[in-house]
């Protein structure tokens, strides 16, 4: 875990609230896992006060070597208000990588990788490393869903990997007007996963854990919850863990990436 | 590491910190947690998350929201336990060079004596700093800090079960501070840490619902400095014992001022969140005001306002 004034190398609009940033960070990033997240201050300023999570969207390279990694970020509040304002060849704060990211198990026979909204930033990096790793596109299904076609990102980068993707939208802007979660419903019928990779706003991330649940298919969701610190020190960041009502597991260090069977989500 | 040309050497009842920088219970783990980012061994004392006799899974989620210039909190004590404490976590914190200092809470008085004697024979433990004044629990907590009497019967209590130093940490969600620490420096404590989190809220207004599963919580961060600090003078002046000054902590600056005002020690809270490495930081601005201003002790500088 590295903290750090790294420089901005890029922080782009991709269209409506949404904003790809690239930082430089030539060291400690090397070995990150899809899911894993980092801390970003993003002014000294007092207000907002503390760090805000991000997952990390994809590393940069150069030459092999791992320079840094950028966030996907929509713009929400007060602090991802200041984010979006700063330029390339500021500095921001980082603290990281941290937390669990996903785990792929050994010889999977396929998968199934949901995301909601923002929640394509992890995926999209879990998604590009299973390709890397030689995992044969025809083992891989994405399903991409959001609001509205704004709310869509990546899209084209993600086809060009090569595997089929569902898009859907709430409102029929883009794709088929439907949930997200209904689209891997009617898919399941035909098809069947053995394990479902997710990460998206919380009533789909519960609809997700459902399905897999009722279908019997491992099902691993990356989680936000509102922390402070991000170390497993104020433990803000509590989960319900679902055989008893009064054990909690914390965001910033079992997770953020959790086996949804255990969760009470 | 900086060399220190300064004493910074101060006492805080019993024990005679190398520096006056703390961390603040609750905000720093075990003390592990920070073991990547900072070099313990420079810490005054490492002050652990508050303790109870049984494991405590805390309050439901959402804990923690951020409000202007602070944050809120009521995550409602959730720890290991004393015997798993000492089982699990002390062995990483006796091979420190910084003291450890425990801090306990109870639901009733017997809880809290029995939490002095489990720890007043273990050597490592170089203190112990009793915890009357956590907002965010239903029963004890809150509830033995905010009244003279039953301040005064926990510390007791503690105070006889036990030849270690006893720190006691007070609310500032009180009428009158001065009167608690009175108080509890009567019924034999050895100092005063000040002040807890000062209870507060904070709404959704879409959904018209509290925004922390618990309705109300701990504020901390700089947006409670300038109270924790009048708050610090005034207890200073009324007592005879040390006084440890918490709330809003976040440079050296800020420490200085609660020096000035009469606190032998501080501890840093809410700050090891934004910036994991304050609390050095901060050690090291003090040095170096003290180095500027030609100060040789720090105890030159304990409660030296003039009015």
């Amino acid at each position: 875990m590295l903290q750090e004034k790294v420089e901005i190398l890029w922080n782009k609009e991709v269209g409506g609230l949404y904003y790809r940033l690239g930082l430089k960070c030539d060291e400690g990033f090397a070995d990150t896992k899809p899911g894993q997240f980092v801390m970003v201050r993003i002014s000294d300023s007092y207000n907002p006060l503390l760090r805000r999570p991000f997952s990390i969207h994809r590393l940069i390279e150069e030459n092999g070597n791992v320079r840094g990694f950028e966030i996907l970020f929509k713009v929400v509040g007060k602090g991802t208000t200041i984010l979006s304002g700063l330029r390339e060849g500021g500095f921001v704060d980082v603290l990281g990588p941290l937390g669990r990211g996903f785990v792929i198990p050994e010889n999977f026979q396929s998968t199934f990788i949901v995301a909601g909204g923002i929640g394509v930033a992890p995926l999209f990096f879990l998604a590009s490393d299973l390709m890397r790793a030689g995992v044969d596109s025809s083992k891989i299904q994405m399903f991409i869903g959001g609001r509205s076609k704004e709310d869509l990102l990546c899209i084209d980068e993600i086809k060009a990997m090569g595997f089929p993707v569902h898009i859907s939208t709430d409102d029929g802007s883009l794709g088929e007007k439907a949930l997200v979660t209904e689209i891997v419903k009617n898919k399941l019928t035909n098809t069947r996963p053995d394990m479902i990779f997710a990460c998206g706003p919380s009533p789909m991330m519960k609809a997700v854990a459902g399905i897999a649940e009722k279908e019997n298919i491992s099902c691993q969701v990356s989680l936000e919850t509102m922390m402070a610190c991000g170390m497993g020190a104020c433990l803000g960041c509590a989960v319900e863990k679902k055989e008893s009502s009064d054990k909690y597991l914390h965001t910033c260090l079992d997770g953020p990436v959790f086996d949804a069977a255990i969760l009470k989500i | 590491m900086k060399k220190e040309k300064v004493d910074l050497k101060t006492d805080i009842g019993g024990i005679e910190l190398k520096n006056p920088v703390m961390t603040a219970s609750g905000t720093f783990g075990y003390g592990s947690e920070y073991d990547d980012t900072i070099d313990l061994n420079r810490l005054g004392a490492i002050v652990v998350k508050g303790l109870s006799l049984e494991a405590s899974p805390g309050n439901p989620p959402p804990r923690v929201v951020e409000t202007a210039s602070g944050m809120l909190n009521a995550i409602g004590l959730e720890n290991v336990g004393i015997k798993r404490f000492i089982k699990e976590k002390l062995p990483f914190l006796q091979t420190l060079q910084s003291p450890t200092i425990v801090n306990i809470y109870g639901k009733s008085v017997e809880d809290y004596i029995e939490l002095a004697s489990q720890i007043d024979d273990i050597e490592d433990i170089s203190g112990i700093e009793v915890n009357i004044s956590c907002p965010n629990v239903k029963a004890g907590g809150v509830a033995f800090g905010v009244e003279p009497i039953a301040a005064y019967n926990v510390v007791n209590g503690v105070r006889e079960k036990t030849s270690k130093p006893v720190m006691v940490k007070l609310t500032p969600n009180v009428t009158d501070i001065t009167e608690i620490a009175k108080s509890v420096e009567d019924a034999g404590a050895d100092s005063v840490s000040l002040v807890n989190t000062l209870t507060g809220m904070a709404i959704d207004i879409d959904t018209r619902k509290p925004i922390l599963a618990n309705i109300t919580g701990g504020l901390s961060g700089p947006a409670i400095k300038p109270v924790a600090l009048r708050m610090v003078w005034q207890v200073a002046q009324k007592i005879n014992i040390p006084v440890i000054g918490i709330g809003g902590i976040m440079t050296a600056e800020d420490a200085l001022e609660f020096l000035i005002a009469g606190a032998s020690a501080i501890q840093v809270g809410t700050a090891n969140f934004v910036n994991p490495k304050s609390t050095i930081d901060i050690l090291d601005g003090i040095i170096n005001y003290l180095e500027e201003k030609n100060i040789p002790s720090i105890r030159d500088l304990i409660g030296c306002m003039e009015v």
